[in-house]
Order: C-alpha cells, then sequence, then structure tokens
C-alpha cells in the first residue's frame, strides 16, 4: 500500500494531493475481506433467529445460507487474488473523491438540525470551492441561486416539506 | 374490449398534457445522460426515480421509460462525434460512428443511427404489445414454485453472460440476495438486520441503494478523470443521408431489429451483448467487410437499432412477469411498486391503463427523440463542454433531496452515501453492480414464494419440478448451474497448472 501527501498542481500553485494506491493483489483481498465479514454478519445474526428447518425453513434460514454463500465465495476471491501477480496499482485516494464522499457523510448529520436549504447550500458551496475549484463569493452565490431554485422546484411545484431547521 | 380498444385507451392516456410533458421530460433528459459520459441510463434513472413518487404511477413510469430509450439514443451522440460511448451499448457505434465523422459525415451517421433507433424502438414496442397479454394470461396460472425457478434463473442466467469474473457476479448476487432480507420478515413479521433502527425495519430503501450503488459511484469514478472532450460539430445541413446510405442501412436496421428483439429477453446485459452480435452480423452479411472498422454506415445502423429494439422487448419479462432482465427495469419494478402496482400477470387486469399508457407513451416517445435529437445535436454536444465538476454538486443535491423524500429519513442518506462508496470501491476492483441490484429487487420475492411452495407441498422439494413447465425450467436451471460450476473448476485448474508452468 503507497500513500503520499504531494502537490504541484499544473498552474503551478501547492495544492493539496493525497495518493493512496494499493496493488490489485491487496486491495482485491481487501474487498474480498470485507465481502467475507458482511457474509459473516448475516451467518451470525441469522443463526439468532428461527431457523426453522430444511421442510419448512423459519425467517433466518435463508439469510444465514447466503450469509455462508457469500463467506465462501468471497474465500475463493481472496485465495484467488493472494495467489495472483501484484498486478498495476489500484488508486484510492483520488483528492475528489475523499472529499466527495467526506462531504456527504456529514449531509446527513446536520440535514435535520440546520435544515435541508442550509445544509444543501454548504455542501453545494464546498463542492463547488473544493472539487470545480471556483472563488469562495461566486460559489456562494451560486449555491444561493440554486437553494432558491430547488426550494421553488421542490417545496412550491411538487410541495415536497424538507426540514427547515431551528428557522 | 379488444387490444386495439385498449391502445387507444392508452394513447387518451399517453396525450394528456401531463403525460406528454413528463414523456417529453424523461426523453430529454434521458439523452442528456446519454450524451455526458459516465451518466447512463441507470444513474439517469434513480436520480429521478424519487421525483416520480409525487406523480400518478403511469406517469411516473412514462418519464422513466423516457429516460430509458432517450439515453440509448443520447449515447449514439457521443460516440460518433466524440468517440466516447455515452452508456455501455454505444461502444461498438464508436468504432465506424466516429470514423464516418472523421470523413465529414457526422451528419449521415447522426441521422442513420436516429433512424435505426426509431425503428428499432418502434418494432420492439410491437413485440411487446403482442406478447405481454397471452404471456401474462399464461403466467396468471403460475404458483409460487415457477415464481422461484424463474427467478433463480434469471440471475443464472446473469452470472453466465455477465461480462466480468463469474465468482465475483455470484458473490454480487448472494450480496445483493442477503441485503433484500434486511428489514420484517414478510411471513412471520420477524424484524432481521435492523439493529433496533426504526428506519430499517422497512428494509432498505431501494432508492438510496440504487443511486448510491449506480449514481453515485459512477459519479466518484468519474471525477478521477481528467481529460477534455473535443468533439466534431455537424451542420444542421449536413445530417440528410444519401440515397445510397439509406440503401445500405435498411437491411441492417431489419436485421438489428430482429436481433435485438430476440436479445431484449435474456437477462443481464442484453443491449450491450445485441450490439456486438449486431456489429458481427453486418460484417458478416457485408459485401465489403473491409470497410467495417473505417466508417462503413452498417456498423452504425446495426447496432444503434439493436440497443434500442432492446428496450421494448426487455420489458416483456417485467411487464408479463413481474421479474426484471435488466437494471433499468428493476428500477421500473421499484418505481411501480412503490406506487402500489405490482407488475406481472395481473397488471393488465389490475391495471390495464399503466400498461396500455406505456405501450402509447414509448410510441411517442420514439417520435419526440427523432425530433428532439436530430435539431439540438448541436446544443447536446455543446453540453460535452460544461465541466464535469460543475455537474457534480448538482447531481447530487437532487439525489440527496430525492432519497430523503421517499421516507423523510436521513437514514437514507446514510445509506446512499455508504453504498455510493461501497460501490466505488467494488468497482474499482471490477465486481458489477447489476446483478447485485437486480438480486436486491428480486430476493424478497424468491425467498417468500421460496418458503410458500414449500409450506404449500407440506415441505416437499418436488414441488419445483412436480409438473412438465417446471421440469423443463428447472432442468435449464440445474444445467447452467453446473455448466458455470465446472467452467469455473476448469478455468481454475488451467491458472493453477499454468503457474505451476511458469514456476
Amino acid at each position: 500500500m503507497g500513500g503520499s501527501m504531494s502537490d504541484r498542481s499544473e498552474d503551478g500553485s501547492r495544492r493539496w494531493h493525497f495518493h493512496l494506491a494499493v496493488s490489485e493483489r491487496r486491495g482485491g483481498i481487501i474487498v474480498a475481506g470485507a465481502l467475507a465479514a458482511a457474509g459473516a454478519l448475516f451467518a451470525w445474526q441469522s443463526s439468532l433467529l428461527d431457523l426453522g428447518n430444511l421442510e419448512l425453513p423459519g425467517p433466518g434460514f435463508f439469510p444465514l445460507f447466503l450469509g455462508a454463500v457469500l463467506v465462501a465465495f468471497a474465500a475463493v476471491i481472496g485465495f484467488d487474488c493472494w495467489r495472483s501477480p501484484p498486478g498495476e496499482a489500484v488508486e484510492l485516494g483520488h483528492r475528489d473523491v475523499l472529499i466527495a464522499v467526506a462531504a456527504l457523510l456529514a449531509v446527513p448529520l446536520v440535514f435535520e438540525p440546520l435544515g435541508a436549504y442550509i445544509t444543501l447550500g454548504l455542501f453545494g458551496t464546498v463542492m463547488l470551492v473544493l472539487i470545480a475549484r471556483t472563488r469562495l463569493l461566486p460559489a456562494i452565490a451560486a449555491a444561493v441561486v440554486g437553494m432558491a431554485a430547488c426550494w421553488f422546484f421542490f417545496q412550491q411545484l411538487l410541495g415536497l416539506q424538507l426540514p427547515t431547521g431551528p428557522w | 374490449m379488444t387490444g386495439f380498444d385498449q391502445l387507444l385507451g392508452g394513447f387518451a392516456v399517453a396525450l394528456s398534457w401531463k403525460a406528454l410533458l413528463y414523456c417529453f421530460i424523461g426523453c430529454l433528459w434521458g439523452t442528456v445522460v446519454g450524451v455526458l459520459p459516465g451518466l447512463g441510463p441507470l444513474a439517469g434513472m434513480t436520480l429521478l426515480l424519487p421525483l416520480t413518487f409525487g406523480l400518478d404511477p403511469t406517469i411516473g413510469i412514462i418519464m422513466l421509460t423516457g429516460i430509458f430509450y432517450g439515453a440509448m439514443y443520447g449515447g449514439s451522440t457521443t460516440s460518433i462525434l466524440v468517440r466516447i460511448p455515452g452508456e455501455a451499448a454505444s461502444v461498438v457505434t464508436c468504432i465506424d460512428g466516429y470514423e464516418m465523422a472523421r470523413k465529414g459525415r457526422a451528419g449521415p451517421a447522426l441521422m442513420i443511427a436516429a433512424i435505426g433507433s426509431f425503428v428499432g424502438g418502434t418494432i420492439s414496442i410491437l413485440g411487446l404489445m403482442f406478447i405481454v397479454p397471452p404471456l401474462a394470461k399464461v403466467m396468471i396460472a403460475i404458483g409460487p414454485s415457477v415464481e422461484v425457478v424463474l427467478i433463480l434463473l434469471a440471475l443464472s442466467v446473469i452470472s453466465v453472460v455477465s461480462a466480468g469474473s463469474r465468482i465475483k457476479t455470484a458473490t454480487m448476487v448472494a450480496f445483493g440476495l442477503a441485503l433484500g432480507t434486511v428489514g420484517l420478515d414478510k411471513l412471520t413479521g420477524v424484524p432481521r438486520f435492523t439493529f433496533g433502527s426504526a428506519g430499517l425495519t422497512a428494509g432498505l430503501s431501494f432508492a438510496a441503494l440504487a443511486i448510491g450503488l449506480f449514481g453515485l459511484s459512477e459519479i466518484l469514478l468519474n471525477l478521477e478523470k481528467t481529460e477534455t472532450i473535443k468533439a466534431i460539430r455537424p451542420k444542421l445541413k449536413e445530417l440528410v443521408p444519401r440515397w445510397k446510405d439509406l440503401k445500405d442501412s435498411a437491411p441492417a436496421v431489419g436485421r438489428a431489429s430482429v436481433i435485438g428483439f430476440i436479445f431484449g429477453v435474456i437477462p443481464g446485459v442484453s443491449h450491450v451483448v445485441s450490439t456486438f452480435v449486431s456489429y458481427a452480423v453486418e460484417k458478416r452479411f457485408s459485401k465489403h467487410p473491409e470497410e467495417f472498422g473505417h466508417g462503413a454506415i452498417a456498423g452504425v445502423a446495426g447496432p444503434e437499432t439493436a440497443n434500442n429494439a432492446v428496450t421494448g422487448t426487455a420489458m416483456i419479462p417485467l411487464l408479463a412477469l413481474g421479474i426484471p432482465s435488466i437494471p433499468a427495469t428493476a428500477i421500473l419494478l421499484s418505481a411501480l411498486t412503490i406506487h402500489g402496482v405490482q407488475p406481472g400477470p395481473l397488471l393488465l387486469t389490475d391495471h390495464p391503463e399503466v400498461f396500455w399508457g406505456l405501450v402509447a407513451s414509448m410510441y411517442i416517445g420514439n417520435v419526440i427523440l427523432l425530433i428532439l435529437n436530430l435539431p439540438l445535436v448541436g446544443i447536446f454536444v455543446n453540453l460535452l463542454r460544461i465541466p464535469y465538476t460543475w455537474l457534480v454538486p448538482i447531481i447530487l443535491i437532487i439525489s440527496i433531496i430525492g432519497v430523503y423524500s421517499v421516507n423523510f429519513s436521513t437514514v437514507d442518506i446514510w445509506i446512499m452515501a455508504i453504498s455510493g462508496a461501497a460501490g466505488y470501491l467494488l468497482r474499482k476492483f471490477d465486481y458489477e453492480m447489476a446483478p447485485l441490484l437486480l438480486a436486491l429487487v428480486l430476493g424478497d420475492r424468491l425467498e417468500e414464494n421460496f418458503r410458500l411452495a414449500l409450506t404449500m407441498s407440506g415441505g416437499s422439494y418436488a414441488t419445483f419440478a412436480d409438473h412438465a413447465s417446471l421440469i423443463v425450467l428447472s432442468s435449464v436451471l440445474g444445467l447452467l448451474l453446473v455448466v458455470q460450476a465446472l467452467a469455473w473448476a476448469f478455468g481454475y485448474r488451467k491458472s493453477f497448472a499454468d503457474e505451476a508452468e511458469g514456476a
């Protein structure tokens, strides 16, 4: 696994970059491991439910079977990756991808407390500044116009009531 | 009431101002997502799926279907002018379409693609109209055991025809089926994997998962690309094809309509496979096969006709059996189910207005697309000038609002964000999302019917092979599974042998 924080952009300005790359083999094993873990979770939680029997399966039967299948398939994929050559490096830490995912994960935290339009306005501003590399003031202006358009379309035209926050 | 009367009734629905408006919006949005590289019909449909919840089911389904076939039309534009397929089904069109454009013949290529799409689309709608009603009548009599075998068959075919690794596809199917078990068990009411969250008792939101796995993961992958796009821009007067172009394309359009029609019912990647088959057939039938790859018009007409002929026939399993065969129809199934309309054999008797309205709107949509695509091709090409990073916030904000509006729960925004990140990672390592989505949609019905069939038969597995049709279907299913297992095992052994030889 290789990681670095380098940063000279094409226009010469210094920008934050984070490169995280894994080999195809290592990444494949990690993903297969994650799938096996998901399968194991399904199997374990299902085993706590009524399994019934082969003739009359209970609510735990089907997910237990699927969890076991998932673990088995993931193990085969993981083993296959383990014995394969390292392969090409797969980049996982693209700056814009990380920003987009982080911003998206922040949205549900403040969506109801702050209100939909404030949250999405902030989200839009962050995305425009950090990903589209727009300057702050035009980004804020675009976000305000965008939110007004959303309010008109979703609330006025479609009658959709989104959280308004404390205001 | 005859089929013709019902079709007229359908036109009455589809020609209402509201249906026309939403059909137009669907076609326009579909063309836009088809033109923009990286946003295919699935992302386009999932992103607008939540907006249909406030609409009448017929109108909602008309709009979503418009996006589906609109994207097929739009995909050809970028293939021909930029050599970037707007969506997977347009990959083959790049070969001869772009070569024609380089030789100054972009206009005829676009025109022939549009005409072929129109003809293929129309023929497949005719097929849909004539096949679904009698098939639905037969399927009304089927019990849960037949449904189990049909669903398993569909999922197995997807694993076989899938372009990627078989074991990875099978893993995605198992994962999708497992995710489908989250929520209350339909037969006993026992909550499963909800971890005390009220937001999960109704199961994982399909809209949130579909937008995350398809739309969001696609956006994240596209954020990594930085290349600029240079497009060839034809003038309106250059669009008119020569008589020779029409003559050379006509047989290709006819053959591709049949190919697309046949491939449309095969689950999985029918629209992509049909284009490759059509291209190969045209090359074989051509008197000048050496022209293929250097701007042969039949190499554009065939694949473009085939991928649009698939759109109508892909609806047949959904509307007659209630089983989606491709991800796009899985989204339609989800939209209909949310509106309380269950696609399947009873659709024609319980909701004839939905079926006939949809059929009629597809005819109208094809005309709208023909009118929309040719004169506005310049505008659509200009869309490629908008920096992708500006589109991303707009698309994501619409997605967040849409996902939240399904259940008014922030849990769904979490699901969308997490499944988007997971989809991005899985796709990085060549896992396909389509089998996961189809399995997710079909999972609860598979389990419910499996347990119901066993309960009705007193626990006897013979219920899955107790009459002729079931024996045939079960045998095909068994054969598919055995062939797949053998293919995987032999492939595995060979790679071990190669490795040993290399060492």
